[in-house]
């Protein structure tokens, strides 16, 4: 367990610099997540806290310790990988235990840590077969065993569960989410998938292009965006951004409202539209509308909801919930 | 709907497929006699000039011997000038086994290299290896190199001359190979603790045993069957080759054909025996990476 701190942390590529000047503090204990858009920096960011990227200019420190040079296996890290990694030609058990063989451990000891990391993970069972007789969600836990194995004060993941399937996502996430919860430690996690960040995060970092655009809990960032880029990046579907003449009506710069706080109405409101399409999602359903005042608008109404393309309707804000973006 | 079970109810039937059918048997029929007057008829007549006497030997047909001397011309071709055959065998294996082992280090260490560091240097290390592959080697330089270096007639110097001529194809092929294997492994193990020597010894070569028997298997091939390099570099009787044991049964103005008959059919097996035994294996070292760079 440690704290992470970033200083003034710049990366380049050439010509091309890809981190812009990173300030950030992770607490120690935290589950902190990356998220934006992809070429936004966010992977090469980790990478660089990992150490395999070097850093151009600035300092990287874990546990108060300055680690800027210091080489990825001294660092106190574990890193999980998008596409596991794990090696071919071993099997579970020493999959979980290279790092320690390498170190020149006992036998005991080794047999002994890995067995304890297979039970936190459930893959006591698995631990003689190779890699490609696991199934996806087998194979990213020997990747998180392998991390855990380490004792490590700081978990990194970079997009760990982009390559699962959509149901065994969902049970990962609340899996890494115990996980965290058990073993304390702070964990750094990688993602473009907002649900993600939504749903496991202590603290959000939002990047885009190099920058940290806002940092905090998830529900702050969804309550309070900063920028109308966090505003839109955060939440499912997305907050209506108005740029332009409907915004300076609005008094803004860039107005935003999010689809379940626009109310609907087949009387009154404060804008009159069209219901173009309806996405039923069973508990919900998205209206997306033709407003003329504003052009598209997208709402969020009851499941159950009797509007179809084509009826006329009234929509406004609830009060309190609009964002005013200045210039 | 309606207008799609219209279409098919007034689809015209399928129609008959006869021409299809004879037609990739004619391929594949005249392929395979291709193949047989490429490949077996040739070997066939080696084997057939093997068996026959001297005289009948020398007339170089198709007759069918009228005398059997398999075993006669076999233990001739052996006890030829000293049991020279059995000398040739050795050495042969020796630079044979020596070289494709230098090869098989080197080649899957630069080709790691070449694949997974990002340096300026490599542009030039892989102009050198497209170098290698394409310029003809020069044989007299080279014979005043080995000379100056004392290695001329030497059989290690032999072995340096193989590594040196096959070392671009097996980088190429590693290369390429290397490419499948995800950069994330390395890196992972790198987290781990493992030193670059560590990541390549314990993680990415076991990862390339497709790549090393085919490498194995086409250049033991190449090398045992190697008739001028030998020639030109290793002259002396004690360090003659399989190959130039054939020399044994041709000259100006008498040569034993069924003898040098003989004899070809005895070098020609051992790379016969690999090859059959690691057909496969050299297909799929020899495609892997070919779609995917």
């Amino acid at each position: 367990m440690a704290e992470v701190q970033l200083r003034a942390v710049r990366k380049s590529f050439g010509a091309v610099e890809v981190i812009k000047g990173v300030d950030l503090r992770v607490p120690s204990g935290d589950f902190c997540v990356f998220v934006g858009p992809s070429g936004c920096g966010k992977s090469t960011l980790l990478r660089m806290i990992a150490g395999l990227e070097e850093v151009t200019d600035g300092q990287v420190l874990i546990g108060g310790r300055d680690v800027t040079d210091a080489e990825p296996s001294r660092r106190g890290i574990a890193m999980v990988f998008q596409n596991y990694a794990l090696y071919p030609h071993m099997t579970v058990a020493q999959n979980i235990g290279f790092g320690l063989s390498l170190a020149k451990r006992p036998k005991a000891e080794i047999e002994d840590r890995v067995r304890h990391a297979a039970d936190i993970l459930q893959l006591s069972h698995l631990l003689d077969r190779k890699p490609k007789a696991l199934s996806g969600g087998q194979r990213q836990r020997v990747a998180i065993g392998r991390a855990i194995v380490r004792d490590p004060k700081v978990f990194l993941f970079d997009e760990p569960l982009s390559n699962l399937d959509a149901s065994l996502r969902a049970e990962m996430r609340l899996e890494l989410a115990e996980l965290h919860g058990r073993l304390d430690a702070t964990m750094i996690y990688v993602t473009h998938d907002q649900v993600e960040a939504m749903t496991m995060a202590d603290r959000i970092v939002v990047l885009n292009g190099g920058r940290i655009e806002q940092t905090g809990a998830p529900m702050d960032l969804y309550r309070h965006p900063a920028t109308p880029f966090v505003a839109g990046f955060l939440g499912s579907p997305r907050m209506n951004l108005y740029e332009g003449e409907a915004a300076r009506a609005m008094g803004a710069r860039v107005y935003g409202i999010r689809p379940e706080h626009v109310l609907l109405s087949p009387e009154r409101g404060r804008w009159h539209g069209r219901v173009r399409h309806v996405e039923r999602l069973g508990a919900d359903a998205i209206i997306h509308l033709d407003v003329p005042q504003l052009g598209d608008l997208v709402a969020r109404a009851a499941g159950e909801t009797t509007l179809a393309p084509g009826s006329e309707v009234w929509a406004s804000p609830q009060d309190g919930t609009e964002h005013r973006f200045p210039a | 709907m309606t207008v799609l079970s219209r279409s098919v109810a007034t689809a015209p039937p399928a129609r008959p497929r006869r021409r299809a059918r004879w037609r990739p048997a004619l391929t594949g029929g005249l392929a395979l006699l291709a193949a047989l007057v490429v490949f077996v008829i040739p070997f066939l007549f080696i084997a057939l000039q093997a068996v026959k006497t001297r005289r009948e030997a020398s007339r170089l047909d198709f007759a069918w011997p009228t005398e059997w001397q398999a075993w006669e011309n076999l233990v001739e071709v052996v006890q030829e000038r000293d049991y020279m055959l059995l000398l040739a065998y050795l050495n042969s294996t020796i630079i044979t086994v020596g070289s494709v082992t230098l090869l098989v280090i080197f080649a899957s260490m630069v080709g790691y290299v070449l694949q997974r560091r990002r340096s300026r240097v490599n542009g030039v290390v892989m102009g050198a290896v497209l170098a290698g592959l394409m310029i003809p080697p020069a044989v007299v330089p080279t014979i005043w190199v080995l000379q100056a270096l004392g290695l001329f007639k030497t059989i290690h110097g032999m072995i340096l001359i193989e590594v040196a001529y096959n070392l671009s194809f097996s980088v190429l092929l590693y290369r390429a190979f290397i490419a499948t294997i995800p950069r994330e492994l390395d890196e992972a193990a790198i987290i781990d603790g493992a030193k670059p020597l560590q990541v390549f010894f314990k993680v990415v070569l076991p990862l390339l045993w497709p790549v090393t028997v085919t490498n194995i298997v086409v250049q033991s091939i190449g090398i045992f069957n190697d008739f001028t390099n030998p020639l030109y570099y290793l002259p002396g009787r004690e360090n003659v080759t399989v190959q130039l044991t054939l020399f044994n049964f041709q000259s100006q103005f008498s040569s034993q054909m069924n003898l040098l008959f003989m004899n070809v059919l005895l070098v020609t097996i051992p790379p016969l025996v690999v090859f059959v035994f690691f057909n496969r294996q050299i297909v799929a070292g020899m495609t892997a990476g070919a779609v995917k760079g």
